[in-house]
């Protein structure tokens, strides 16, 4: 059988279950005693190595399995949880992560047996087994439940001729006949996947002969909780039924050794009653008693399992009302409402262009209310899209945790903000860029300890990330309480290095001085370390969060720290934008960057070191003629002009168009992979009346 | 039998549109080709290279358009009521469009009918003979070469 279609579900739950564990693991190392979080761990270790099972990852199963015995003995207090135990653990959990991505890229775990772990953990319990009386074995000894007659379903169906020579057959040739009846436990959502991974491991004793119901329809998962099969074997029955019990999510298994001779009288005496009356008729007559004797059977079952689930269910947590989506799935959505909108758009822009007679008040007010719904449905995508930054910040306490003892100092993360929500695919490609900034932190924002305390600061450093929307943008801040960076020494790194001259080096400001640090191949370690200033640092930060649309600054006090904050839009795909017009070209500005719109008389401009500016309510804001920028032709200068200003961060700037069009929602497209390197574009998108309209990246501008 | 001489046949000649830039007729492998539009508006891309005229609107996505005779270094475009824009496909970097003088049609080349003359331009790989007339065949892969 093949279980490839599960593998997306086991990775995702392994996903859950690794952060689970990390988070416990966490919390054990502060709270070595905590019961709750030690049955949290052992419960998520025995999880994983059910799935781990079940899917056939022997080498996962393995680790999982030694995993959750080390827990089995501090859960029963034979063991005490200490630093090296928790090192070890979070070893483990960095092992079984490994196997995941193996998995991930090849569907195979590999062969990586992690034996020293192996031994390592098994050399806890050794530890402790000397002077600690044996544990008590896993439920596996506990008693058996009574068996009861009818369980033994293995008796109730009928086999037909040759099944029946089978058996004879076997035991003729020496082998021992067991008739087994498997009950699977009744949540157990890949019951056929258990059902074959039983055959698989029972197939290893001897030979299934005939199967209840049949092979095809187990892999077809038409059956109920239990299935029963004969198997002949050379090994003894314990053996057989173990191998079928260490399969996880297995309720019960029940079995015994039968004889060809048992076994046919009973089959006779079913199918007397039957056969005796209607001889002559049809064979499958013979089938009747067997269902007849089936359904007893089958009304006691929910009975019983019922009680199993009661016993289950309140370990269980409540599972949320969610469905599984690819995201390629979303994609396709997200693209087919692009579509929407481009039609919508066309569709208003002949309503607004035609003024001839067809027009009606209603056709006005079907398309208002036609952009209404496409507005709604842009929305309720884009929220479907939208997943919590916690799956990436969830992994940064135990690298800061590793970090900390690399760096031998002691740091605290506080996070805030994890349930802020942001587009799946910024989601997905955030991480590496904040792991970045926290690294920085880690390693050359914070003092050593010694510094610290001589400099009367905590000995602890704090690390923080904060994250929270703010209009169109999710802001995440990651910083420190460290040294902060020093401007004198970059300027003088900068000069050193030929990245500015030391005329240019006076002239600039702070804030210039700090931005030089996003310059590639400019990092400020002093000593290049595996954990960062290896050059390849903050320009890559940078360049990735820019390729998602987003920017990032850094603030800094010498002395008390620095903080770089990440601004990322809430969606890529479809915007409000402000259209304008320059000449004849027409271009977008997104909505989100816009602060107001100006009407300046041209006698109002300044200049300030040969820049134009303006003085608006207090502010001196630069002039950007983009006619200019944008090698447009330039024109009479007429006697006011309509200046669009733009914000990003504490930035202004005010550009200068010559009309305005009006709000539209646009979807964006890229430019492709001929178009060189256009920074000031940041994307095209499709007009109403199909004609091409560039995207103006307001941050490359200011 | 009559499979395995189709088999040859369409080994040995290729299919080509023939298209006129300048006063010079070139011949397109039709494998690359996607689609022949009309002429339309093409929005001009700032800063981007100089032979790049800008994008269009293709069925609802934007695709960048290139001039050949900038790339060549030839005069510029002239748009007349015969100019195409041809949009070629290429698997590692997505479509893009040519702009050409005229299209005259199909023919179909042999590789006895090519010449791989040693003399050639880097935008021709070979010189296809039909009948009277000389095609170049064009080098796609230059074309959208940067550093050519």
């Amino acid at each position: 059988m093949d279980v490839s279609q599960y593998l997306e579900i086991f990775i995702d739950e392994t996903e859950e279950h690794l952060q689970t564990l990390s988070d416990c693991i966490m919390e054990l190392e502060k709270e070595p005693e905590n019961m709750d979080t030690i049955n949290e761990i052992f419960r998520a270790a025995h999880s994983l190595k059910g799935m781990a099972g079940t899917m056939g990852f022997k080498r996962m199963q393995r680790l999982t399995h030694d995993m959750e015995n080390v827990f089995q003995e501090v859960r029963s207090d034979k063991l005490k949880v200490n630093s090296s135990m928790i090192d070890l653990l979070f070893k483990c959990l960095d092992a079984i992560e490994a196997y995941l991505n193996n998995i991930k890229a090849s569907s195979d775990e590999g062969t990586e047996d992690n034996e020293l772990i192996i031994k390592e953990l098994n050399d806890f319990i050794a530890e402790r087994e000397g002077e600690a009386p044996k544990p008590e074995q896993p439920k596996k000894e506990q008693p058996m439940p009574e068996q009861q007659a009818d369980e033994k379903k293995y008796f109730e169906f009928d086999m037909n001729e040759s099944e029946k020579a089978k058996i004879k057959e076997a035991e003729e040739g020496g082998a021992h006949i067991y008739g087994m009846t498997v009950y699977i436990q009744k949540e157990c959502l890949l019951k056929a996947a258990r059902a074959f991974l039983v055959f698989k491991a029972v197939e290893e004793c001897g030979q299934i002969l005939v199967y209840n119901p049949s092979s095809q329809e187990i892999e077809d998962e038409h059956f109920e909780n239990d299935f029963s099969f004969y198997i002949a074997s050379e090994e003894p029955l314990e053996k057989v039924l173990d191998a079928a019990k260490a399969v996880s999510e297995i309720e019960n298994v029940i079995g015994e050794e039968v004889s060809y001779a048992a076994l046919a009288e009973r089959q006779v005496q079913a199918e007397k009653t039957a056969a005796e009356e209607q001889k002559v008729k049809e064979e499958s007559a013979a089938a009747a008693p067997a269902v007849q004797s089936a359904a007893p059977a089958a009304g006691q079952q929910p009975a019983k399992a019922q009680t199993a689930n009661k016993k289950q269910a309140v370990a269980k947590p409540v599972t949320n009302r969610t469905v599984r989506v690819d995201i390629e799935k979303l994609d396709a959505l997200m693209n087919q409402v692009s579509e929407l909108i481009i039609a919508k758009n066309s569709l208003v822009s002949i309503g607004s262009a035609d003024s001839g007679d067809f027009q009606s008040q209603s056709f006005h007010e079907q398309i208002e209310s036609l952009e209404r719904i496409t507005t709604n449905l842009h929305e309720s995508v884009m929220k479907v899209r939208m997943v919590p930054i916690e799956s990436v910040v969830n992994k940064f306490p135990r690298m800061i945790r590793d970090l900390s003892r690399k760096l031998n100092k002691k740091m605290e993360l506080y996070i805030t903000g994890e349930e802020t929500e942001l587009d799946r695919t910024v989601v997905d490609q955030i991480g590496d860029p904040l792991q970045h900034l926290l690294r920085n932190s880690a390693d050359h924002g914070l003092e050593d300890n010694e510094t610290r305390i001589a400099l009367g600061k905590p000995e602890v450093g704090s690390i923080f990330l904060n994250a929270f929307q703010e209009g169109n943008n999710v802001i995440i801040q990651v910083g420190d309480d460290g040294a902060g960076i020093d401007v004198a020494a970059v300027r003088n790194k900068a000069v050193e290095r030929g990245v500015i001259t030391e005329e240019q080096a006076e002239s600039m400001s702070q804030k210039e001085i700090i931005n030089l640090l996003f310059l590639p191949s400019f990092s400020m370690a002093k000593k290049v370390t595996d954990i960062s200033g290896r050059g390849v640092g903050l320009d890559v930060v940078k360049s990735n969060i820019e390729a998602l649309g987003g920017d990032v600054e850094v603030k800094t006090a010498l002395g008390e720290g620095t903080t770089f904050t990440v601004r990322l839009p809430l969606t890529l795909a479809i915007i409000q934008a402000l259209m304008v017009e320059i000449r004849d070209e027409k271009y977008a500005i997104a909505l989100g960057s816009i602060s107001n719109i100006e009407e300046i008389p041209v006698k109002d401009i300044k200049y300030v070191e040969a820049q134009e500016v303006i003085h608006l309510r207090g502010k001196v804001i630069p002039l950007v003629r983009l006619d200019q920028v944008l090698d447009i032709p330039s024109r009479e200068e007429p006697e006011s002009l309509t200046v669009v200003i733009v914000m990003k961060g504490d930035n202004m700037a005010g550009l200068v168009v010559d009309n305005l069009i009006g709000q539209q929602e646009i979807v964006i497209k890229s430019l492709g992979k001929y178009i060189n390197n256009n920074k000031i574009i940041s994307g095209a998108t499709i007009l109403g009346d199909g004609e091409v309209a560039l995207i103006l990246d307001v941050n490359t501008l200011m | 039998m009559a499979n395995n001489n189709l088999e040859i046949v369409e080994k040995e000649s290729k299919q080509y549109i023939v298209v006129l830039v300048g006063s010079e007729q070139y011949g397109i492998d039709i494998s690359y080709i996607d689609n022949i539009v009309r002429m339309q508006k093409i929005t001009r891309v700032p800063k981007a290279q100089p032979y790049i005229k800008g994008m269009i609107n293709l069925r609802g996505e934007v695709v960048p358009v290139m001039s050949v005779r900038k790339k060549m270094g030839l005069e510029d475009d002239v748009f007349t009521n015969s100019s195409r824009i041809i949009i070629l496909k290429l698997e590692e970097s997505g479509s893009f469009g040519i702009i050409v003088d005229e299209v005259k049609g199909v023919v179909n080349l042999g590789d006895d009918e090519i010449d791989n003359v040693s003399n050639k331009g880097k935008f021709i790989n070979g010189i296809g003979k039909h009948g009277d007339e000389l095609i170049s065949l064009l080098e796609i892969n230059a074309i959208v070469d940067e550093n050519v």
